[in-house]
Protein backbone atom coordinates (compact mmCIF):
# COMPACT_ATOMS: atom_id res chain seq x y z
CA UNK A 1 0.00 0.00 0.00
CA UNK A 2 1.33 3.57 -0.34
CA UNK A 3 1.96 5.30 2.82
CA UNK A 4 0.23 8.92 2.99
CA UNK A 5 3.03 11.50 2.82
CA UNK A 6 2.13 15.20 4.31
CA UNK A 7 3.03 17.41 1.30
CA UNK A 8 2.86 21.28 2.35
CA UNK A 9 0.05 22.89 0.62
CA UNK A 10 0.93 25.49 -2.09
CA UNK A 11 -0.79 28.36 -2.11
CA UNK A 12 1.05 29.85 -5.54
CA UNK A 13 -1.49 31.05 -8.36
CA UNK A 14 -1.18 31.96 -11.65
CA UNK A 15 -3.31 34.80 -12.71
CA UNK A 16 -6.83 34.60 -11.32
CA UNK A 17 -6.69 30.89 -12.22
CA UNK A 18 -6.36 28.27 -9.49
CA UNK A 19 -3.50 26.05 -11.95
CA UNK A 20 -3.61 22.41 -11.78
CA UNK A 21 -7.21 21.19 -9.08
CA UNK A 22 -9.30 18.95 -10.74
CA UNK A 23 -12.43 20.68 -12.43
CA UNK A 24 -10.15 23.95 -13.50
CA UNK A 25 -8.13 24.66 -15.81
CA UNK A 26 -5.97 27.81 -17.29
CA UNK A 27 -8.45 29.59 -19.61
CA UNK A 28 -5.83 30.25 -21.94
CA UNK A 29 -5.17 26.54 -21.88
CA UNK A 30 -8.88 25.42 -22.06
CA UNK A 31 -9.34 28.55 -24.83
CA UNK A 32 -6.38 26.98 -26.82
CA UNK A 33 -7.19 23.05 -26.62
CA UNK A 34 -11.21 24.03 -27.43
CA UNK A 35 -9.52 25.53 -30.55
CA UNK A 36 -8.36 22.31 -31.70
CA UNK A 37 -12.03 21.03 -32.20
CA UNK A 38 -13.68 17.75 -31.69
CA UNK A 39 -11.53 14.86 -31.00
CA UNK A 40 -11.26 11.55 -33.20
CA UNK A 41 -13.13 9.27 -31.68
CA UNK A 42 -11.59 6.09 -29.54
CA UNK A 43 -13.23 3.94 -32.14
CA UNK A 44 -11.79 5.80 -35.30
CA UNK A 45 -8.31 6.83 -34.12
CA UNK A 46 -5.54 5.12 -36.17
CA UNK A 47 -1.94 3.63 -35.23
CA UNK A 48 -1.11 4.13 -31.72
CA UNK A 49 -3.54 6.72 -31.32
CA UNK A 50 -6.62 4.09 -31.19
CA UNK A 51 -5.01 2.46 -27.81
CA UNK A 52 -3.92 6.08 -26.30
CA UNK A 53 -7.41 8.45 -26.70
CA UNK A 54 -8.44 8.78 -23.22
CA UNK A 55 -5.39 8.08 -21.42
CA UNK A 56 -3.89 4.81 -19.99
CA UNK A 57 -4.37 3.43 -16.89
CA UNK A 58 -1.33 4.94 -15.69
CA UNK A 59 1.65 6.49 -17.82
CA UNK A 60 4.12 3.74 -19.19
CA UNK A 61 6.79 5.95 -18.44
CA UNK A 62 7.04 8.93 -16.08
CA UNK A 63 9.94 11.46 -16.61
CA UNK A 64 10.65 13.23 -13.74
CA UNK A 65 13.17 16.19 -12.99
CA UNK A 66 13.95 15.57 -9.66
CA UNK A 67 15.86 18.51 -8.69
CA UNK A 68 16.61 21.91 -11.08
CA UNK A 69 20.17 21.91 -9.67
CA UNK A 70 22.54 21.79 -12.50
CA UNK A 71 26.56 21.75 -12.55
CA UNK A 72 26.33 22.99 -16.39
CA UNK A 73 23.83 25.32 -18.44
CA UNK A 74 23.22 23.93 -21.57
CA UNK A 75 21.98 26.93 -23.62
CA UNK A 76 18.81 24.99 -24.63
CA UNK A 77 18.11 23.11 -21.18
CA UNK A 78 13.98 22.35 -21.32
CA UNK A 79 13.72 23.54 -17.88
CA UNK A 80 15.64 26.10 -17.52
CA UNK A 81 18.32 24.25 -15.41
CA UNK A 82 20.36 25.64 -12.96
CA UNK A 83 19.61 26.33 -9.02
CA UNK A 84 17.79 24.39 -6.27
CA UNK A 85 14.31 25.25 -6.58
CA UNK A 86 12.74 25.95 -3.14
CA UNK A 87 10.07 23.69 -3.02
CA UNK A 88 11.76 20.71 -4.15
CA UNK A 89 10.34 17.40 -3.15
CA UNK A 90 12.38 16.20 -0.07
CA UNK A 91 13.91 12.96 0.19
CA UNK A 92 10.67 11.57 2.16
CA UNK A 93 8.04 12.86 -0.43
CA UNK A 94 10.13 11.44 -3.33
CA UNK A 95 10.05 8.02 -1.58
CA UNK A 96 6.55 8.03 -1.43
CA UNK A 97 6.30 8.85 -5.12
CA UNK A 98 8.08 6.11 -6.13
CA UNK A 99 5.65 3.83 -4.04
CA UNK A 100 2.55 5.35 -5.74
CA UNK A 101 4.20 5.11 -9.46
CA UNK A 102 5.04 1.04 -8.14
CA UNK A 103 0.91 0.54 -7.09
CA UNK A 104 0.05 2.59 -10.31
CA UNK A 105 2.33 0.04 -12.02
CA UNK A 106 4.15 2.46 -13.85
CA UNK A 107 6.85 0.64 -15.89
CA UNK A 108 9.47 3.48 -16.02
CA UNK A 109 11.17 6.41 -14.46
CA UNK A 110 13.23 8.52 -16.36
CA UNK A 111 15.07 10.58 -13.75
CA UNK A 112 16.42 13.82 -15.28
CA UNK A 113 16.54 17.45 -14.07
CA UNK A 114 18.56 19.43 -13.46
CA UNK A 115 21.87 16.80 -12.98
CA UNK A 116 19.88 13.93 -11.07
CA UNK A 117 23.33 13.84 -9.01
CA UNK A 118 22.81 16.58 -7.32
CA UNK A 119 19.56 15.88 -5.92
CA UNK A 120 20.74 14.90 -1.96
CA UNK A 121 18.51 11.85 -1.78
CA UNK A 122 19.18 9.96 -5.47
CA UNK A 123 20.67 6.93 -3.85
CA UNK A 124 18.03 6.05 -1.60
CA UNK A 125 15.58 6.87 -4.45
CA UNK A 126 17.08 4.68 -6.83
CA UNK A 127 17.31 1.80 -4.10
CA UNK A 128 13.07 2.17 -3.08
CA UNK A 129 13.00 2.13 -6.83
CA UNK A 130 14.96 -1.14 -7.48
CA UNK A 131 12.78 -2.56 -4.72
CA UNK A 132 9.75 -1.80 -6.33
CA UNK A 133 10.72 -3.21 -9.42
CA UNK A 134 10.40 -0.07 -11.28
CA UNK A 135 12.74 0.24 -14.66
CA UNK A 136 15.42 3.48 -13.92
CA UNK A 137 16.49 5.28 -16.50
CA UNK A 138 18.82 8.51 -15.56
CA UNK A 139 19.59 11.29 -18.13
CA UNK A 140 22.51 12.76 -16.87
CA UNK A 141 25.33 14.86 -18.06
CA UNK A 142 28.27 12.46 -17.46
CA UNK A 143 30.36 14.93 -15.80
CA UNK A 144 29.70 13.81 -11.84
CA UNK A 145 30.34 10.30 -12.60
CA UNK A 146 33.32 8.64 -10.53
CA UNK A 147 34.52 5.50 -10.46
CA UNK A 148 32.99 5.14 -7.06
CA UNK A 149 29.45 5.98 -8.16
CA UNK A 150 30.11 3.95 -11.20
CA UNK A 151 30.61 0.85 -9.40
CA UNK A 152 28.24 1.26 -6.48
CA UNK A 153 25.50 2.23 -8.99
CA UNK A 154 25.67 -1.71 -10.11
CA UNK A 155 23.67 -2.65 -7.20
CA UNK A 156 20.73 -0.79 -8.60
CA UNK A 157 18.74 -3.22 -11.18
CA UNK A 158 17.02 -2.55 -14.06
CA UNK A 159 19.13 0.67 -14.59
CA UNK A 160 20.09 2.23 -17.74
CA UNK A 161 22.07 5.41 -18.67
CA UNK A 162 21.30 8.65 -21.01
CA UNK A 163 24.79 10.65 -21.39
CA UNK A 164 24.02 13.40 -23.19
CA UNK A 165 26.46 14.76 -26.51
CA UNK A 166 25.04 17.18 -28.35
CA UNK A 167 27.44 17.40 -30.86
CA UNK A 168 30.09 14.60 -32.25
CA UNK A 169 32.43 17.74 -31.15
CA UNK A 170 34.31 19.34 -28.56
CA UNK A 171 33.67 22.77 -30.61
CA UNK A 172 29.58 21.92 -31.97
CA UNK A 173 29.07 20.17 -28.13
CA UNK A 174 30.53 22.51 -25.87
CA UNK A 175 29.05 25.56 -27.67
CA UNK A 176 25.68 23.97 -26.46
CA UNK A 177 26.75 22.31 -23.32
CA UNK A 178 29.88 24.33 -21.99
CA UNK A 179 33.61 24.49 -22.13
CA UNK A 180 34.88 21.37 -21.61
CA UNK A 181 31.65 19.34 -21.01
CA UNK A 182 32.14 17.48 -24.13
CA UNK A 183 35.58 15.55 -22.96
CA UNK A 184 34.28 15.63 -19.07
CA UNK A 185 30.98 13.70 -20.38
CA UNK A 186 33.08 11.03 -22.60
CA UNK A 187 35.26 10.35 -19.42
CA UNK A 188 31.90 9.46 -17.80
CA UNK A 189 30.68 7.45 -20.65
CA UNK A 190 34.08 5.56 -19.94
CA UNK A 191 33.32 5.22 -16.16
CA UNK A 192 30.12 3.69 -17.16
CA UNK A 193 31.10 1.45 -20.04
CA UNK A 194 34.36 -0.07 -17.78
CA UNK A 195 31.47 -1.24 -15.13
CA UNK A 196 29.60 -2.58 -18.01
CA UNK A 197 26.52 -0.21 -17.35
CA UNK A 198 23.90 -0.54 -19.95
CA UNK A 199 24.18 2.80 -21.94
CA UNK A 200 22.91 4.79 -24.86
CA UNK A 201 24.38 8.48 -26.01
CA UNK A 202 21.66 11.06 -25.89
CA UNK A 203 22.02 13.70 -28.71
CA UNK A 204 19.24 16.33 -29.56
CA UNK A 205 19.03 16.92 -32.69
CA UNK A 206 20.52 20.88 -34.53
CA UNK A 207 21.24 22.47 -37.31
CA UNK A 208 24.65 21.73 -36.59
CA UNK A 209 25.15 18.16 -34.68
CA UNK A 210 23.34 16.61 -37.99
CA UNK A 211 26.50 17.11 -39.48
CA UNK A 212 28.15 14.93 -37.01
CA UNK A 213 25.18 12.13 -36.82
CA UNK A 214 28.04 9.91 -38.12
CA UNK A 215 30.59 10.80 -35.70
CA UNK A 216 28.00 10.37 -32.93
CA UNK A 217 27.37 7.14 -33.95
CA UNK A 218 30.98 5.92 -33.52
CA UNK A 219 31.09 7.42 -30.41
CA UNK A 220 28.41 6.09 -29.24
CA UNK A 221 29.49 2.09 -30.70
CA UNK A 222 32.85 2.41 -28.99
CA UNK A 223 31.58 2.97 -25.56
CA UNK A 224 28.94 -0.40 -26.43
CA UNK A 225 25.77 2.06 -26.34
CA UNK A 226 23.38 2.89 -28.70
CA UNK A 227 23.19 6.41 -29.85
CA UNK A 228 19.27 8.36 -29.26
CA UNK A 229 18.66 11.23 -31.26
CA UNK A 230 15.75 13.34 -29.94
CA UNK A 231 14.05 16.16 -31.22
CA UNK A 232 14.99 20.03 -30.24
CA UNK A 233 12.01 21.84 -28.50
CA UNK A 234 11.70 25.65 -28.12
CA UNK A 235 10.77 24.71 -24.39
CA UNK A 236 12.53 26.34 -21.41
CA UNK A 237 15.43 28.19 -22.89
CA UNK A 238 15.44 26.08 -25.87
CA UNK A 239 13.04 28.50 -26.84
CA UNK A 240 15.55 31.37 -27.04
CA UNK A 241 17.66 29.66 -29.77
CA UNK A 242 14.98 27.42 -31.09
CA UNK A 243 15.10 29.62 -34.55
CA UNK A 244 18.96 29.69 -34.48
CA UNK A 245 19.24 25.66 -33.82
CA UNK A 246 16.36 23.71 -35.26
CA UNK A 247 16.89 21.58 -38.64
CA UNK A 248 16.01 22.67 -42.26
CA UNK A 249 13.01 20.50 -43.56
CA UNK A 250 15.81 19.03 -45.77
CA UNK A 251 17.99 18.45 -42.94
CA UNK A 252 14.56 16.68 -41.36
CA UNK A 253 14.13 14.54 -44.92
CA UNK A 254 18.27 13.57 -44.99
CA UNK A 255 17.98 12.33 -41.23
CA UNK A 256 14.47 10.76 -42.16
CA UNK A 257 16.98 8.61 -44.90
CA UNK A 258 19.93 8.05 -42.27
CA UNK A 259 17.51 6.71 -39.32
CA UNK A 260 16.04 4.40 -41.98
CA UNK A 261 20.27 2.98 -42.95
CA UNK A 262 20.85 3.03 -39.26
CA UNK A 263 17.62 0.98 -37.34
CA UNK A 264 19.80 0.73 -33.98
CA UNK A 265 19.36 4.30 -33.38
CA UNK A 266 17.07 5.32 -30.47
CA UNK A 267 14.63 8.27 -31.07
CA UNK A 268 12.44 8.42 -27.85
CA UNK A 269 9.60 8.27 -30.42
CA UNK A 270 10.05 12.30 -30.96
CA UNK A 271 10.29 12.39 -34.92
CA UNK A 272 7.16 11.17 -35.87
CA UNK A 273 6.37 14.38 -37.24
CA UNK A 274 8.58 13.20 -39.83
CA UNK A 275 6.89 10.19 -40.76
CA UNK A 276 4.56 12.88 -43.04
CA UNK A 277 7.61 12.37 -45.64
CA UNK A 278 5.83 9.24 -46.24
CA UNK A 279 7.72 6.24 -44.56
CA UNK A 280 6.64 5.85 -40.90
CA UNK A 281 8.88 5.52 -38.47
CA UNK A 282 9.22 2.93 -36.07
CA UNK A 283 7.65 3.51 -32.58
CA UNK A 284 4.78 5.51 -31.59
CA UNK A 285 3.23 7.77 -34.90
CA UNK A 286 1.45 10.56 -32.20
CA UNK A 287 2.05 12.24 -29.28
CA UNK A 288 2.25 10.70 -26.09
CA UNK A 289 1.63 13.62 -23.55
CA UNK A 290 -0.59 13.26 -20.86
CA UNK A 291 -1.70 9.31 -21.84
CA UNK A 292 1.30 7.30 -22.07
CA UNK A 293 3.86 9.58 -20.44
CA UNK A 294 3.87 12.87 -18.40
CA UNK A 295 6.20 15.15 -16.27
CA UNK A 296 7.01 15.35 -12.60
CA UNK A 297 9.19 18.58 -11.88
CA UNK A 298 11.14 19.50 -9.02
CA UNK A 299 8.65 21.09 -6.87
CA UNK A 300 5.89 18.45 -7.32
CA UNK A 301 4.47 20.26 -10.74
CA UNK A 302 2.75 17.52 -12.75
CA UNK A 303 2.81 18.82 -16.59
CA UNK A 304 2.04 16.90 -20.17
CA UNK A 305 5.48 16.16 -21.32
CA UNK A 306 8.65 16.88 -20.10
CA UNK A 307 8.83 19.40 -23.24
CA UNK A 308 5.47 21.03 -22.35
CA UNK A 309 6.69 22.72 -19.12
CA UNK A 310 3.73 25.54 -19.33
CA UNK A 311 2.40 26.74 -15.97
CA UNK A 312 -0.89 27.23 -18.40
CA UNK A 313 -1.05 23.58 -18.53
CA UNK A 314 0.09 22.33 -15.24
CA UNK A 315 -2.34 19.63 -14.12
CA UNK A 316 -1.37 20.19 -10.58
CA UNK A 317 0.97 19.90 -8.01
CA UNK A 318 1.81 16.97 -5.59
CA UNK A 319 2.34 19.22 -3.00
CA UNK A 320 -1.70 19.14 -2.66
CA UNK A 321 -2.76 15.93 -4.66
CA UNK A 322 -1.17 12.62 -4.97
CA UNK A 323 -0.59 11.78 -8.55
CA UNK A 324 -2.86 9.09 -9.01
CA UNK A 325 -5.29 11.55 -8.27
CA UNK A 326 -3.46 14.23 -10.77
CA UNK A 327 -3.58 11.38 -13.61
CA UNK A 328 -7.12 10.19 -13.44
CA UNK A 329 -9.04 13.45 -12.22
CA UNK A 330 -7.59 16.64 -13.69
CA UNK A 331 -9.18 18.48 -15.59
CA UNK A 332 -6.27 19.89 -17.79
CA UNK A 333 -5.24 16.30 -18.77
CA UNK A 334 -8.67 15.19 -19.47
CA UNK A 335 -8.85 18.30 -21.79
CA UNK A 336 -5.65 17.46 -23.33
CA UNK A 337 -7.21 13.90 -24.23
CA UNK A 338 -9.51 14.57 -26.07
CA UNK A 339 -8.36 17.37 -28.25
CA UNK A 340 -8.59 17.47 -32.06
CA UNK A 341 -6.81 17.63 -35.38
CA UNK A 342 -7.34 21.60 -35.56
CA UNK A 343 -5.61 23.22 -38.35
CA UNK A 344 -4.57 19.72 -39.45
CA UNK A 345 -7.96 18.39 -40.19
CA UNK A 346 -8.59 16.90 -43.10
CA UNK A 347 -4.58 16.68 -44.07
CA UNK A 348 -3.76 13.17 -45.96
CA UNK A 349 -1.04 12.70 -43.78
CA UNK A 350 -3.05 13.59 -40.33
CA UNK A 351 -2.91 9.33 -39.63
CA UNK A 352 0.99 9.24 -39.51
CA UNK A 353 1.81 12.04 -38.13
CA UNK A 354 -1.40 13.35 -35.78
CA UNK A 355 -0.17 16.83 -35.91
CA UNK A 356 3.10 16.78 -34.68
CA UNK A 357 4.54 17.90 -31.49
CA UNK A 358 1.61 20.42 -29.09
CA UNK A 359 4.59 21.61 -27.23
CA UNK A 360 6.29 22.94 -29.61
CA UNK A 361 3.27 24.54 -31.33
CA UNK A 362 2.22 26.12 -28.10
CA UNK A 363 6.24 27.71 -27.65
CA UNK A 364 6.43 28.97 -30.72
CA UNK A 365 2.97 30.46 -31.07
CA UNK A 366 0.86 30.50 -28.19
CA UNK A 367 -1.74 27.87 -29.99
CA UNK A 368 -2.34 24.29 -30.20
CA UNK A 369 -4.70 24.66 -33.70
CA UNK A 370 -2.21 25.43 -35.63
CA UNK A 371 0.27 22.55 -37.50
CA UNK A 372 3.24 21.81 -36.12
CA UNK A 373 5.79 24.70 -36.80
CA UNK A 374 7.99 21.81 -38.30
CA UNK A 375 5.46 20.15 -40.05
CA UNK A 376 6.93 18.59 -43.05
CA UNK A 377 4.47 19.21 -45.41
CA UNK A 378 4.41 23.31 -45.12
CA UNK B 1 7.97 -24.66 -34.65
CA UNK B 2 5.86 -27.87 -33.38
CA UNK B 3 3.80 -26.71 -30.66
CA UNK B 4 3.91 -30.14 -28.77
CA UNK B 5 7.53 -29.75 -28.48
CA UNK B 6 8.52 -26.59 -28.11
CA UNK B 7 8.25 -24.98 -24.45
CA UNK B 8 7.06 -21.48 -24.99
CA UNK B 9 8.10 -19.03 -21.90
CA UNK B 10 7.90 -15.29 -21.35
CA UNK B 11 10.64 -13.41 -20.84
CA UNK B 12 11.23 -12.86 -17.71
CA UNK B 13 11.87 -8.56 -18.14
CA UNK B 14 8.35 -8.70 -19.61
CA UNK B 15 6.03 -6.62 -17.27
CA UNK B 16 2.09 -6.77 -18.09
CA UNK B 17 -0.53 -4.18 -17.39
CA UNK B 18 -4.51 -4.28 -18.10
CA UNK B 19 -5.82 -1.34 -19.90
CA UNK B 20 -9.79 -1.03 -21.33
CA UNK B 21 -8.75 -2.54 -24.56
CA UNK B 22 -6.88 -5.65 -23.28
CA UNK B 23 -3.24 -4.46 -22.09
CA UNK B 24 -0.30 -3.59 -22.57
CA UNK B 25 3.44 -5.50 -22.80
CA UNK B 26 6.62 -3.68 -21.65
CA UNK B 27 10.19 -4.98 -21.77
CA UNK B 28 12.87 -3.62 -20.03
CA UNK B 29 14.80 -1.02 -21.99
CA UNK B 30 14.07 2.40 -23.27
CA UNK B 31 10.41 3.70 -23.45
CA UNK B 32 11.26 3.27 -27.30
CA UNK B 33 10.60 0.90 -30.14
CA UNK B 34 10.29 -2.95 -29.66
CA UNK B 35 9.99 -2.52 -26.06
CA UNK B 36 5.95 -2.02 -25.66
CA UNK B 37 3.36 -3.41 -27.18
CA UNK B 38 -0.31 -2.49 -27.30
CA UNK B 39 -2.14 -6.14 -26.96
CA UNK B 40 -6.06 -5.41 -27.51
CA UNK B 41 -7.09 -8.97 -26.43
CA UNK B 42 -8.25 -9.24 -23.01
CA UNK B 43 -8.33 -12.96 -22.97
CA UNK B 44 -4.98 -12.44 -24.28
CA UNK B 45 -3.67 -10.38 -21.63
CA UNK B 46 -5.23 -12.45 -18.50
CA UNK B 47 -3.70 -15.34 -19.35
CA UNK B 48 -0.44 -13.75 -19.93
CA UNK B 49 -0.83 -12.56 -16.42
CA UNK B 50 -1.86 -16.36 -15.12
CA UNK B 51 1.68 -17.74 -17.00
CA UNK B 52 3.31 -15.23 -15.42
CA UNK B 53 1.86 -15.35 -12.06
CA UNK B 54 0.89 -18.97 -11.72
CA UNK B 55 3.10 -20.68 -13.66
CA UNK B 56 6.19 -18.87 -13.19
CA UNK B 57 6.55 -17.54 -17.29
CA UNK B 58 5.91 -21.38 -18.54
CA UNK B 59 2.99 -20.45 -20.91
CA UNK B 60 3.27 -24.19 -22.20
CA UNK B 61 2.52 -25.56 -18.68
CA UNK B 62 -0.58 -22.96 -18.54
CA UNK B 63 -1.73 -23.38 -21.89
CA UNK B 64 -2.43 -27.34 -20.78
CA UNK B 65 -3.46 -26.74 -17.47
CA UNK B 66 -6.51 -25.01 -19.11
CA UNK B 67 -8.53 -27.55 -20.90
CA UNK B 68 -8.62 -25.51 -24.24
CA UNK B 69 -10.17 -27.02 -27.11
CA UNK B 70 -7.63 -27.87 -30.32
CA UNK B 71 -8.76 -25.07 -32.12
CA UNK B 72 -8.67 -22.74 -28.70
CA UNK B 73 -5.28 -23.80 -28.44
CA UNK B 74 -3.77 -23.42 -32.19
CA UNK B 75 -5.25 -19.80 -31.84
CA UNK B 76 -3.73 -19.06 -29.21
CA UNK B 77 -0.28 -20.79 -29.80
CA UNK B 78 -0.62 -18.45 -33.11
CA UNK B 79 -0.74 -15.43 -30.49
CA UNK B 80 2.06 -16.71 -28.53
CA UNK B 81 4.26 -16.99 -31.98
CA UNK B 82 3.57 -13.59 -32.44
CA UNK B 83 4.48 -12.54 -29.55
CA UNK B 84 8.13 -14.13 -29.65
CA UNK B 85 8.92 -12.47 -32.84
CA UNK B 86 8.49 -9.31 -30.80
CA UNK B 87 10.43 -10.70 -28.03
CA UNK B 88 8.59 -11.39 -25.55
CA UNK B 89 8.68 -15.01 -25.31
CA UNK B 90 10.96 -17.22 -25.23
CA UNK B 91 10.54 -20.80 -27.53
CA UNK B 92 12.65 -23.47 -26.65
CA UNK B 93 12.86 -27.25 -26.59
Amino acid sequence: MVEPVRFVRRQERLGSATVGMAGEVHPLALAAMQQTGTMVSQRTGHGSQHFLRGGLSAPITVTWEITAACNIACVHCLSSSGRRRPRELTTQQALALVDELAEMQVFQIHFGGGEPFIYPGIWQVLERCSNRGLVMCISTNGTLITQERARRLKQFEPLYFQVSLDGGTPETNDSIRGKGVFKRALRGLELLAAENHSLTVNSVLTTYSFYELDRLYEIAAGFGAKLRVTRLRPSGRGKDVWGALHPTREQYREFADWLGAHPDVLTADSFFHLNAFGNKLPGLDVCGAATATCCICPEGEVYPCAFFQALEFEAGNLHEQSFKEIWHNSATFAYYRSMGAGACSGCGQYNVCHGGCPATKWFVHQSLQIKDPECVLV
Amino acid sequence: MSQSLAIYRLTPEVKIRRESFGGILYKYGCADRGAMSFINSPQLIEFLLVGQQQYQGDLSAAVESRGYSVSSKEKLYRALDDLARRGYIQIGE
